[in-house]
Parts: C-alpha cells; sequence; structure tokens
C-alpha cells in the first residue's frame, strides 16, 4: 500500500516564477529555500508520484458546467497555460491508475467528484509542482477545486474530502511512497480594489491553527468570513483538504513571508508523516 | 443572459491568448471577434476598450478580471488604482482579529 511520505502546503502566486526578484531578497529566499527544502526532502524519501490540489482558476471550466472537485486521470496534463509565466510549456506524466483508485474510493465514501482525462494547469499547480521536480517529470495526479466561483463547497467538506482522499491514497497498492500537496493562499486579493492588500493577522491566526490541530474555528467559518481576508483566501480549502488527507499530523510552518510585491501571504507549512524518521 | 455573455466574451478572448493543449485554444487575440456575443453597449465599450473599472463595475467576476487586466498587459498596481475609487469601507470583523 502506499504511504505518504511528503505532505505540505505552499502558496502559489504566480509572481513566484514572473517576477521572483521583485520580492526583497530575504523574504524570498526564506520562502523559496523552504522549497528547496521540501524538493531535497521528496528525493530523500523517494517519491514516485504526487498529488495537488488547487483552485480552478477559469482555466478547464466555466459557468456552463463548474464542478466543485476536479480529478485529473489523464496519462497526462498539460501546462502552464498562462503565455507570460516562465515554466516551460510541457506534458506532464500523470498516474492514471492511482487517480483512478482516488476517484472510486471518494466515490465510495460519499463525494461526487468531477473527472478529466486531460486538464489544463495554471500557476495554480504549475508554480508549486515545478519548485518540487524542476524537470517536471514526477508523475502527477492534478485536483482542482472550486475556491472562486458561488456557491462553494464549504471549507469542513474540503477538510472531509481530505481525509477520504488520504485513505485513498494509503489504500492504493500500485505505489509505495506518494507526495499530497495543497497550493495556494494565504491571504490576498485579486480583481478588487483590494489588491495588493495582504492580511498578516489572519495568516498566521491560520498557520498557528494547523500546527496546533485547533481546526474547529476554521472549519466553520462561513464564505463572507473567509473573504475578510482576501477573496483569494477561499484557497483554504487546498491547505484543509490536505490537512485532513494526514489527520491529525499537525503542521510545521516553514515559512511565512508577507510579500507586498507578489501580493499575498506566503508560506510553506509541513506535516511530519514520517516521525519515525524512516526514509525510501 | 447579457452578464453571462461578457464573461464568456471575456474567457474566450484571454483562453485565445493562452498556451493551450489542443486546437480548441490559442489562436490569438489579435483576431478575436466579439461580434457574436449578446453584449450591451456598455458591455462592448468596455471589453474593446479594455476598460477594467467599467468591467468590475459591469459585474465581471474578480478572478477573470484579474486575468483579463492581466492578459490586457495591466500590472496590479495599474489596476488597483482604477478600481480604488470603488472600495469600500468594511465594517465587519473576523474571529481572527483581536
Amino acid at each position: 500500500m502506499a504511504e505518504i511520505v511528503l505532505a505540505y502546503c505552499s502558496s502559489h502566486a504566480p509572481m513566484m516564477s514572473s517576477a521572483r526578484m521583485a520580492a526583497p531578497q530575504e523574504q524570498r529566499e526564506n520562502f523559496l529555500g523552504a522549497l528547496d527544502y521540501i524538493r531535497e526532502l521528496a528525493g530523500e524519501r523517494g517519491v514516485q508520484a504526487c498529488v495537488v490540489l488547487s483552485n480552478e482558476h477559469f482555466t478547464n471550466f466555466f459557468l456552463e458546467n463548474f464542478p466543485q472537485i476536479c480529478i485529473g486521470l489523464g496519462e497526462k496534463n498539460w501546462g502552464p497555460t498562462e503565455e507570460w509565466l516562465p515554466i516551460d510549456k510541457v506534458w506532464i506524466p500523470g498516474h492514471p491508475g492511482m487517480a483512478d483508485h482516488i476517484a472510486r474510493h471518494t466515490l465510495q465514501s460519499g463525494f461526487d467528484p468531477a473527472f478529466s482525462h486531460l486538464l489544463e494547469l495554471d500557476h495554480g499547480i504549475m508554480t508549486v509542482y515545478y519548485e518540487l521536480d524542476h524537470d517536471m517529470k514526477l508523475p502527477l495526479v492534478p485536483i482542482v477545486q472550486n475556491c472562486a466561483v458561488p456557491p462553494l463547497m464549504p471549507v469542513r467538506r474540503a477538510y472531509e474530502f481530505g481525509k477520504a482522499l488520504g485513505d485513498a491514497i494509503r489504500s492504493y497498492d500500485g505505489l509505495a511512497r506518494v507526495a499530497v500537496i495543497g497550493a495556494g493562499g494565504l491571504s490576498h486579493w485579486i480583481g478588487s480594489p483590494r489588491v495588493g492588500d495582504i492580511d498578516e493577522e489572519f495568516d498566521r491566526w491560520f498557520l498557528e491553527r494547523l500546527a496546533n490541530g485547533d481546526l474547529e474555528q476554521v472549519l466553520d467559518m462561513p464564505d463572507s468570513e473567509i473573504e475578510l481576508a482576501g477573496n483569494g483566501n477561499h484557497e483554504m480549502r487546498s491547505w484543509l483538504a490536505v490537512a485532513g488527507a494526514v489527520a491529525p499530523t499537525l503542521a510545521t510552518t516553514l515559512a511565512y513571508e508577507p510579500i507586498y510585491p507578489w501580493i499575498t501571504g506566503m508560506a510553506v507549512a509541513h506535516f511530519e508523516t514520517m516521525l519515525d524518521g524512516s526514509r525510501a | 443572459m447579457s452578464l453571462y455573455q461578457l464573461h464568456r466574451c471575456v474567457y474566450d478572448w484571454v483562453r485565445a491568448g493562452e498556451v493551450a493543449s489542443g486546437a480548441a485554444g490559442g489562436a490569438g487575440r489579435e483576431s478575436f471577434d466579439s461580434s457574436g456575443y449578446e453584449l450591451t453597449d456598455d458591455e462592448k465599450k468596455a471589453f474593446e476598450t479594455k476598460d477594467i473599472a467599467a468591467m468590475y463595475q459591469l459585474g465581471l467576476h474578480e478572478v477573470l478580471l484579474n486575468r483579463f487586466a492581466r492578459a490586457a498587459g495591466f500590472a496590479r498596481d495599474d489596476y488597483r488604482k482604477l478600481l480604488e475609487p470603488f472600495a469600500k469601507p468594511e465594517e465587519r470583523r473576523g474571529r481572527w482579529q483581536r
């Protein structure tokens, strides 16, 4: 059976690729240094494939049909779509076997995820995936979530989906070592008069709750309150899904930097699922 | 219906310039034809002049507005200045605010 040997969440502001040097050096090095550490950890632990959850930014779906969750089942997916994002546009290998297993398992668990045999991946997944594997060869199962277009899945439901996702990965016998990753958040505003604002107080509060396991206060937040830390804050659903996938494992914040040139509270949090220190 | 049409028009225009995997997208924005969309005169004008403030006032979804602005060449600092006049004071407080 597969083991989740690496679990983490990272912000995915596209400027971490497209305007990397716009960030103050210390902040940039702290944030990206945390992702360097994660990449080294993935190598040490022999990660064979990854599952990445992120927001759907009107890239694959539109108002005719907007699933709350869509699992990428394809042999390959394409990305990044943004012409201005300085990451090579390539076919990224999927992992149909694990993806199909996740879809079937979560359906059996009471969820109704959509599926796609060809997803186009934007900065939401690609920025974080690229930092994990610069060669972009690591098999990737993308899961896009609706974190933008109301009505949205309640955050508690996203957490519960993550629990089912974690069970699915752990019951898959086609791989041994899997990473599960949430990409998005923390506080930020886009397409609004407040673009560029960051709610540092919220970001630190949220990270504290992931670190001490006190998620109840997060999981009962209505969307109207979540939006007080920005419309981009709905992307907490990706973080909460990972928290659910590895519960009761707590998170350690590897980096938090309110990077104003990147208009986002940029964080990396690691859920240590290998407390015995075991390696591949 | 019209607001949907505006969204559809903007979405198709944004996607036309992106690097898509197949023939369905990436045809280029230069040759994009908006005449087939049922837009009001205000919507048509806002789209054709890339009027970010007007798009916001017309109710374009903020995620799509962000992508539209980026594709149209506006930096965030620029479009924030355009949108700032529409900011509303926020009196609500989140549970994290002491």
